[in-house]
């Protein structure tokens, strides 16, 4: 993967150990096709300036990774953890074990278990992932079948979905349309008839598609949608005039008469009916979510271009290509005709509606409070990854990686130091005349007091400056403390440096120690009497660092170091981070936690390590628990700096730089997530507030998350908000636009009855039955909202029609329950089941449209019917109360 | 006279001409490695990130040439504070299969290390140049080939033996004819590009020595880059071995701290 480049033809080119060019076609010709066809080329795998998409420096894999560990006569060895692809299983299980000792990559590169190893693939952008995927797959695919290759992630979760979703459009939309096809040929038995509205549904979605594409907006789940959604909306008013033109033309038996009869009274309903599902769909344009807005708007833009077709597409095909002859074998139904079938059966319901109105009302509030309870009960939720079948690939992968590591669901916790620098100079100036009192006192009682005076001075001065540069004020006292120094340590120093260099003929005895230092003071001497040689120099120095200690200078240097440490060289701050991760990898769903603080521990660790096996048995036990003890962050600022400083110089080059920032002022914490449900992420936030809430870092500090995996949780807020409001205004447009219809508040209000309860009780089932709310559900809601309302629309436009006609609700709901109930019947059918080949598709996501649409029309279909007949029945005094006298003026024709 | 001129600038032009790339590379690893018998030097090296965000390292350098090519380096570091007194030094072999010794005191741990032998081509304390660019590339670790000559400078171009030990497919090494000190070497990766870039800023004439003062290298995958300045330059000044021993690097001598 590390040599993948492009070859002089363009080809990817790969060099194991020699360079040769993998054929990365599909296997399967069906494949082949279908990536010819949506010009995906598993040869791309350059960015534009023909560099490897893969990001080689971010490459996570045993042969690029860091391992510092102990080598011979107890040095320290600094290399990749794997130099060399090893040969022997001895080899082999080196390195395995090497990594299961390093907590930095037990869980994350090789499982617990050390079964499983796990390269972590970073690419530059999403799109590529499903062609890296091949890509490994390509390169695995002759490994023998007991090493399993598994790929997973978000990313790859996100893209092959779309690459899949593509081969879903190209088979689910052709599905839709043949549904419709079948369906409209099983109403009206004409395929000279019915191929006019198909050609309006063709011709909509092939516009709206061109559309998408020429406003460069690139394919995502919901805009592959758009077909599938378009098709049977598209042909529902295409419905509706020939379902209307059937029944009446026998009245007419002339087509002219018969269109301008049926467009006379349908034009009004078709418009609204259009105008207010364009208005549902138009309501998700208003959403955060960019993909829900496109495909709204796209959906908008469709049902008016079939609109703008069937109102004119329509009559004028009836009028050109459906024979005369074809028309006129169509009986006229006789009077008493006895009904069967779909038509007799609403005959039923309608007698039903209008006896049992009150039982129809009971049920349809109870309905109501049932389902509302059931709202309460929905679960926010999604994962890319539940968008594929249990038995996909991709679903395996996951289950297997995320059983064996600590996760393959990452989250990144960013610390940043809240707020600007507050100067604490002279806050440390205290703590500094505190310390320099417990060194120097006792030994140095005047030059102690008089460097005292020096800080207070200090402090004097810069306790109003609001302006804060430590390292200035350093330089000053440092001047100062080298005067003081002169006198004491000054000259220890000068000793210690001869004592260094003496020769070793000066070491034979204290004698010849004492000739070679004529200027030394007596104190030198005091317990040297028995020793010689280097024992001897030892001893002395021993003696001199004592003196040399007292170095006010040294100890300046000291304060600076830990006074002007950033956060994160601070070994509060590191220590607080340390316990900030052990309690995230309490959390149930959390596998794993990483961060700078794990590598020094680590290094620290290694640095310090004194193999046991070198010092005699009974000094075993300590070096045992002084090594243990020192698997921790470092007492001091300059321990962490130093140690720090050393990794910042492993082979791979700024790896620490991705845990922290190169001033160690900010830091990230990663976390491996066993899950990707919104859910899990959500509760993690949850629990690092609680924590930091309760346990304030010594350093205040900014937290904010990062990472795809917390991405979905801020877009699955963003959801839920952007699609209430969406639903709630588009609610209130299509409120208003019923008034203006009907002119009239309560016909309008009457004609929202339908939908709202058919959205109470889908999102009621949602909750009940525990489906994860998620996009595709979201936006259900709008759907539901644009397409039931229509059949109330219909529904109560021809009853205030036939009522004004006829006068008498009861003859009236008879009539109702005759064509008009027939067309909305047909409509809720072939909506329902032109969505149903989404069934058949292996993405949840489609699947459950398919499921759920199917439900909101048979539930608004009900709902019209019965509920609005009921309740119109309820009402009838108020809705027809200027038409009581019934039988005044005749309608349209 | 005329002729003697002549002569002696031919045979002069003759002998630069009779240069192998061995050759060459030998004369050049001599003036930029091993000018007097010591060195000491102040380093000053600020590592810009690609953000623009910099850090920097001070230390004193003090390098012995300990014959038949060995050498013995002592880095004292200064700043920044918390790194302030560690220190690192190297005893550097040059025979095939030879590895350097190379210890590592920090201060804040009181703590003396040995390094193990092993990639010298990591980042030297975080900055972009690598341990390799302190002490020096052993000559028989690459091929040399002289790739092209001009009035002024030699291209050498530098082929590893053993690639897999190395980050670079090759390098070039531009040679200044008259100091023979090398004054850019470029770095290309395993696929044949451009990754990492070393560039002479500046040259300045020490004790008769023509010295690199200032030099520049560039991280060009990364995009970050450091610049190191030396100052105080001394050569010759009698540094003794016994200052490269482990003892000393707890109690750093008076050549490194003064």
């Amino acid at each position: 993967m590390l040599s993948l480049r492009q070859n002089a033809d363009g080809r990817p080119e790969i060099t194991v150990p020699t360079p040769f060019v993998p054929d990365l076609q599909p296997a399967s010709a069906r494949k082949r096709i279908l990536a010819k066809v949506f010009g995906n080329d598993p040869n791309d795998l350059f960015d534009e300036n023909g560099d490897s998409v893969i990001i080689n420096l971010e490459l996570v894999s045993p042969s690029v990774v860091d391992n510092i560990k102990q080598a011979e006569r107890g040095a320290l060895k600094i290399e990749y953890l794997m130099e060399q692809s090893p040969i022997t299983r001895d080899e082999a299980l080196t390195i395995r074990d090497d990594a299961m000792s390093n907590l930095l990559y037990k869980g994350t590169l090789v499982s617990e278990d050390g079964k499983a190893i796990a390269l972590y693939i970073p690419i530059v952008a999403k799109t590529y992932s499903y062609n890296v995927t091949n890509l490994v797959e390509k390169l695995t695919a002759d490994w023998p079948a007991e090493d399993q290759v598994h790929i997973t992630g978000q990313p790859v979760a996100q893209d092959t979905f779309g690459i899949e979703m593509l081969t879903q459009m190209a088979s689910s939309a052709p599905l839709a349309g043949l549904a419709v096809f079948l369906l409209l040929l099983l109403f009206f038995r004409r395929v000279s008839l019915i191929i006019a509205p198909m050609i309006v549904a063709i011709i909509s979605i092939v516009c709206t598609t061109g559309l998408l594409i020429n406003l460069g907006f690139s394919v995502h789940i919901m805009s592959s949608m758009i077909a599938i959604f378009l098709m049977p909306i598209a042909v529902a008013d295409s419905v509706h005039i020939l379902s209307e033109f059937f029944e009446t033309y026998h009245r007419f038996r002339d087509k002219k008469e018969t269109v301008r009869h049926v467009i006379g009274h349908l034009f009004m309903p078709m418009l609204y009916t259009t105008l207010t599902t364009m208005a549902g769909f138009a309501s998700l344009a208003f959403t955060p979510i960019p993909p829900v807005r496109i495909f709204g708007a796209h959906i908008a833009f469709g049902v008016g271009v079939a609109w703008l077709l069937t109102m004119t597409l329509i009559p004028a095909y009836i009028m050109l290509f459906v024979p005369n002859q074809a028309l006129d074998r169509i009986p006229a139904p006789a009077p008493d005709h006895k009904r069967r079938g779909l038509d007799g059966f609403l005959e039923k319901l309608g007698a039903f509606s209008y006896k049992r109105w009150k039982l129809i009302l009971m049920l349809s509030v109870l309905t109501v409070i049932v389902s509302a309870a059931g709202i309460r009960h929905i679960q926010v939720n999604d994962n890319p990854v539940k968008w594929f079948t249990k038995d996909h690939r991709i679903r395996v992968a996951d289950d297997v990686l995320n059983r064996h590591f600590g996760g393959t669901y990452i989250a990144y916790l960013t610390l940043t130091p809240d707020g600007l620098d507050t100067c604490t100079y002279v806050e440390a100036l205290d703590s500094m005349a505190d310390a320099a009192r417990r060194r120097f006192a006792a030994k140095l009682p005047e030059q102690t007091e008089r460097f005292i005076a020096l800080l207070d001075a200090q402090q004097a001065e810069y306790r109003n400056r609001d302006t804060c540069d430590p390292d200035k004020y350093f330089v000053h006292l440092i001047e100062e403390a080298e005067k003081l120094d002169e006198a004491v340590t000054a000259p220890w120093i000068t000793l210690s440096d001869e004592i260094n260099y003496l020769e070793s003929a000066a070491l034979a005895s204290p004698a010849t120690l004492r000739a070679a230092l004529p200027n030394a003071p007596a104190e030198l001497f005091q317990g040297l009497e028995a020793l010689s040689g280097e024992a001897l120099r030892e001893a002395a120095l021993v003696i001199t660092d004592e003196y040399t200690g007292l170095s006010f200078t040294r100890f300046l240097h000291e304060m600076r170091a830990e006074i002007t440490a950033p956060p994160f060289k601070q070994p509060a701050m590191l220590r607080w981070t340390d316990r900030l991760q052990e309690h995230l990898a309490e959390l149930p769903k959390v596998g794993k936690t990483g961060s700078a603080v794990g590598v020094l521990k680590k290094a620290s660790y290694e640095l310090q390590y004194i193999d046991p096996a070198g010092v005699p048995e009974e000094l075993r036990p300590e070096v045992e628990r002084r090594n243990a003890a020192n698997y921790q962050v470092p007492e001091s600022a300059a321990a962490c700096g130093q140690v720090f400083i050393q990794l910042e110089g492993m082979k791979k080059k700024d790896s620490l730089f991705h845990l922290v920032t190169r001033d160690y002022r900010q830091a990230n914490i990663w976390l491996q997530l066993t899950s990707g449900d919104n859910t899990d992420m959500a509760s993690v936030v949850e629990a690092t507030e609680e924590f930091i809430a309760a346990n304030p870092p010594p350093v205040p500090m900014r937290v904010r998350w990062a990472g795809l995996n917390y991405l979905n949780v801020v877009w699955q807020d963003k959801m839920v908000a952007g699609m209430l409001s969406a639903l709630g205004s588009s609610f209130v447009v299509v409120l208003i636009m019923m008034m203006l219809l009907f002119r009239s508040p309560l016909y309008g209000l009457l004609a929202m009855v339908p939908l709202s309860v058919t959205i109470i009780f889908i999102y009621g089932l949602v909750g009940w039955i525990g489906k994860d709310y998620d996009m595709p559900i979201a936006v259900l809601s709008s759907l539901t909202l644009g397409l039931s309302v229509d059949f109330a629309i219909h529904f109560l436009k021809r009853a205030h029609e036939l009522q004004k006609k006829l006068g008498s609700w009861s003859i009236v709901i008879r009539e109702m329950f005759k064509e008009p109930a027939l067309a909305i019947s047909r409509n809720a059918i072939i909506i329902s089941i032109g969505f149903l080949p989404l069934l058949l598709a292996p993405l949840v996501p489609y699947r459950t449209v398919g499921i759920f649409l199917a439900t909101i029309m048979a539930v608004s279909w009900l709902a019209t019917l019965f509920i609005l007949a009921a309740l119109v029945t309820a009402l009838r005094k108020w809705l027809f109360k200027d038409e009581a006298s019934g039988l005044v003026e005749q309608n349209g024709v | 006279m005329k002729m003697l001129i002549t002569t002696a600038l031919l045979l002069a032009s003759m002998n630069t001409f009779a240069l192998t790339a061995d050759e060459i590379v030998a004369k050049s690893n001599q003036a930029v490695r091993y000018a007097g018998t010591d060195g000491k030097s102040d380093v000053n090296m600020v590592i810009t990130d690609a953000k623009g965000g910099q850090r920097i390292r001070k230390f004193r350098i003090l390098r012995l040439n300990t014959g038949g090519g060995t050498q013995k380096f002592y880095v004292y570091f200064k700043a920044p504070a918390d790194v302030r007194r560690q220190v690192f030094m190297v005893w550097k072999k040059v025979k095939r299969g030879q590895h350097d010794n190379r210890w590592l005191f920090l201060p804040a741990l009181n703590l003396v290390k040995p390094i193990a032998p092993g990639d010298k081509r990591t980042s030297f304390v975080g900055s972009d140049f690598v341990y390799e660019d302190i002490s020096g590339r052993a000559l028989w670790e690459d091929k040399h080939e002289l790739v092209k000559e001009t009035g002024r400078h030699y291209l050498i171009k530098n082929t590893p033996h053993n690639p897999r030990a190395v980050d670079f497919r090759a390098y070039t090494v531009t040679i200044d004819k008259k100091t023979f000190l090398p004054i850019k070497a470029e770095y290309t990766d395993k696929n044949g590009k451009l990754f990492r870039r070393i560039k002479v800023v500046k040259v300045k004439t020490i004790q008769g020595y023509p010295t690199v003062v200032k030099s520049r290298v560039d991280d060009l995958a990364r995009g970050t880059h450091t610049i190191s300045t030396c100052s105080n330059v001394e050569y010759n000044t009698g540094l003794k071995e016994k200052i490269f021993t482990e003892r000393f690097l707890r109690r750093p001598p008076r050549e490194a701290t003064r």
